[in-house]
């Protein structure tokens, strides 16, 4: 945008008085002046868009969230209650726990991992491309194979059982699906399988913007392939790792999917192993869904990751500093 | 060029208050319709929604609407068949924005949630003589708690259970063929019998909470609700032996570990011989033909357990009827002639389902049991005798909702499991099933 020309100070005047003296001026100098509301019309309709399917649903589900609405059955306006009842609810901090617990185990291993895997695809060597399609497959694997899959794999009679047993290193099959904390590990697992060959393509674009000079610089003072990985490679690609510690974060803290695939729709014997998301899903779906309580539990989960979200940027702004 | 603050936060504050206007529209909830009138002329333009039916059923379904507008020139049918999936959201999603459709399938658990929200027009009040059409079992199903003697829906078409199991596995673990279980008592005992023969090769039969409640517990004589049934009363030492048996079975490898959570692969389970009881339905026993012909030719078919009730619940499809439906004649008229003797039978003979109409039972399609050693011709003929002494004691409570069964399923899956023990699992499900069936009673 062309800046308009100045305009000049003084007291204000008469809406006419001022058109005229403004089309003098676009007379002057050719140029057209600027109404404060032109960017907006660009704007307006990816705004609308975003009002539409982003702001007013979210909006609306804190509305929803002071209210005791159910399915088809409008609700009352209750204050605070849901969130009291969530507080008191044990059934939420289960939910919540495991989802920072989930948060907590697998954005390390999401950081870290897929780094150390596009450090090693990165080789010039012949048929490497073959390695990195590989690696990517999981991404793109539709969710309801990876379930079977990985069913198959962790079942009690499944491949790991079988080979556990025939090495005689258990007695009785570990109970990968079938118990809480390993369910929740089991999902674990496979949200890290998944998110290896993702995040690497990440970690390959920064990577590629590492000059080889430092390395070679490096090289010729003596450094080894550790030293030069610690020195170099991580602090050049920091930004992108906490890109991806943000990223991973949110994903871990929205996780639904794997649990539901692995552990069915109870979410674990007794519903251990459920999630927030889980949760949520479980508490509004179906015909007697609880719409103003999953949305106060909704609620709760923004924030949750909100916090965590601050939490990624706060220390990418620490390390800019 | 800048604004002045007064523009500013006139314009804010119009923007945050279409939003706050437009997003109080979500706390609405169903609005008290208006009832549709009969006219006496049966006319108009109805739509009918279908479950999945394209394009399987096609032919059929067609062929039942052009006989009826041959029969009602002035009427005009339009027929929209909706996959499964997402299924019951658009019926949700349809409803909240007041666009049902006229004539609409319907699974017991979307006819409760319309019937309760005063969605679907009494169809008994409209016909009175109706009633007598339909197998008792059926029609009773579509009555609603608190709502007297109306009924909701006309009954479509429905599945009774059946028991399926694989003969040789029977013969390996000591059991008779000839002589199922006929009771869930027996039905364990002989489940421990599988399991102490098996050596972990094969299991008796899928744990799956959900799928066997509340039907084990009333087949055990275990009350559900109270006389005025608005509460759970399932706390009883009956109970309580049936989890303190599954958590034995369980431990003793009587079910494969993983269907405690899940059930979606009986049939390869079964299929696989390595299941002595299969699914209790009929349809599965077609399915069983076409993928293992070995396990089906060994497949025997026998009625369902019914314990101390002696007759079997169903699971019904229905037509529902919006309430104001603009042209009631016409989709009363409709639903009735989709769901008579006739159409019903002619529907049987293209899927494994069941006329819920009396006349149509009566077929004697369905008294066929071949040389008794076809397993889907038995089933048929089994189902259609379990159907017809078929009661309403043995279907699930309308109290039984989605989130109460899994809420009672939670408890009793830490008590197989040996987590908690059974008194306290029932206990806990009680108080939980309860407290939801308070929350819904909420009007």
């Amino acid at each position: 945008m062309t800046p308009g020309p100045a305009r000049p100070d003084g007291p204000a005047r008469p809406a006419r008085a001022r058109r005229k003296a403004l089309a003098a001026m676009e007379a002057e100098t050719g140029l057209v002046h600027r109404r404060w509301w032109t960017p907006y019309l660009f704007l307006a309709p990816g705004l609308v868009m975003v009002a539409l399917f982003s702001l007013w649903p979210f909006v609306n589900t804190v509305v929803l969230s002071l209210t005791d609405a159910q399915i088809l059955r409008g609700g009352t306006f209750v204050g605070l209650d849901n969130y009291t009842r969530a507080f008191a609810d044990p059934d939420f901090w289960t939910a919540a726990g495991n989802s920072v617990l989930y948060l907590v185990v697998c954005v390390p291993c999401l950081v870290l991992l897929p780094l150390a895997l596009a450090v090693l695809v990165q080789a010039k060597v012949p048929g490497i491309g073959f390695f990195r399609s590989a690696f990517y497959t999981p991404v793109i694997a539709s969710a309801v194979v990876v379930g079977l899959i990985w069913q198959w794999v962790l079942r009690s009679d499944g491949l790991v059982n079988t080979v556990f047993r025939r090495l005689s290193i258990v007695s009785e099959p570990v109970p990968f699906l079938t118990d809480s904390t390993m369910l929740l590990v089991s999902a674990m697992i496979v949200t890290v399988w998944k998110g290896l060959g993702y995040y690497m393509v990440f970690y390959l674009a920064a990577l590629g913007n590492v000059s080889p000079s430092l390395h070679e610089a490096a090289a010729l003072d003596g450094a080894g392939p550790v030293r030069r990985f610690f020195s170099i490679t991580v602090p050049q690609v920091k930004p992108m790792m906490l890109l991806v510690g943000t990223l991973s974060a949110i994903s871990a803290l929205r996780v639904f999917t794997e649990i539901y695939i692995l552990g069915g729709e109870s979410g674990g014997p007794g519903g251990g192993a459920r999630t927030l998301p889980f949760l949520i899903r479980q508490v509004g779906l179906g015909f007697s869904g609880e719409t103003g309580y999953a949305c106060a539990l909704s609620i709760l989960l923004f924030l949750l990751t909100l916090v965590f979200s601050l939490l990624g940027r706060r220390l990418s702004k620490g390390d800019e500093t | 060029m800048t604004r002045s603050n007064a523009t500013r936060t006139a314009v804010a504050t119009l923007v945050a208050g279409t939003f706050l206007a437009v997003s109080a529209c979500g706390v609405g909830g169903a609005e008290d319709v208006r009832e549709g009138r009969k006219t006496g002329e049966v006319s108009g333009e109805i739509t009918f929604r279908t479950l999945q039916l394209k394009p399987k059923f096609t032919g059929y379904v067609q062929g039942v609407i052009d006989a009826f507008e041959k029969k009602y020139p002035g009427a005009k049918v339009r027929w929209e068949d909706v996959p499964g999936d997402g299924y019951n959201e658009k019926l949700v999603a349809d409803a909240q924005a007041g666009a049902l459709p006229d004539v609409v399938n319907l699974s017991t658990d979307s006819f409760q949630l319309l019937g309760d929200r005063g969605l679907l027009a009494d169809v008994a009040a409209l016909d009175p003589e109706v009633a007598k059409e339909y197998v008792p079992g059926a029609w009773e199903q579509f009555k609603l708690p608190g709502k007297g003697d109306g009924v909701y829906a006309y009954p479509w078409y429905v599945t009774p259970e059946i028991l399926t199991y694989n003969k040789e596995l029977f013969e390996k673990s000591g059991l008779d063929p000839a002589r199922p279980p006929t009771s869930v008592e027996q039905f364990f005992d002989y489940a421990d019998k599988i399991a102490a023969s098996s050596g972990g090769r094969y299991s008796a039969f899928m744990a799956d909470p959900k799928g066997r409640l509340p039907g084990d517990w009333q087949k055990m004589g275990v009350p559900i609700l109270s006389q005025a049934q608005d509460r759970f009363v399932f706390d009883t030492p009956k109970a309580v032996e049936w989890v303190e048996r599954m958590k034995d079975l369980y431990a003793k490898g009587a079910m494969p570990k993983e269907s405690l959570l899940k059930s979606d692969d009986i049939n390869q389970l079964y299929g696989g011989g390595k299941l002595v009881f299969g699914p209790g339905s009929p349809g599965f026993v077609k399915d069983i033909r076409q993928n293992a012909p070995q396990i089906y030719a060994g497949t025997q078919v026998a009625g369902a357990v019914t314990g101390t009730l002696g007759h079997i619940g169903i699971y019904a499809q229905s037509l529902g009827v919006k309430k104001d439906t603009k042209h009631l004649d016409a989709a009363t008229e409709f639903a009735k002639w989709v769901t008579n003797g006739p159409n019903q039978v002619e529907f049987s003979k293209n899927a494994t389902i069941y006329p819920s109409n009396a006349q149509g039972l009566a077929d004697p399609r369905f008294a066929d049991r071949g040389d008794g050693k076809d397993a889907e011709t038995v089933a048929r003929a089994v189902g259609a005798e379990q159907l017809r002494s078929a009661a309403l004691d043995a279907n699930t409570p309308v109290q039984w909702t989605n989130q109460v069964g899994d809420a009672v399923v939670r408890e009793m899956q830490k008590a197989i499991q040996g987590e908690q023990d059974p008194r306290t699992a029932v206990r806990k499900a009680q108080e939980e099933a309860n407290q939801l069936l308070a929350k819904s009673a909420r009007k």
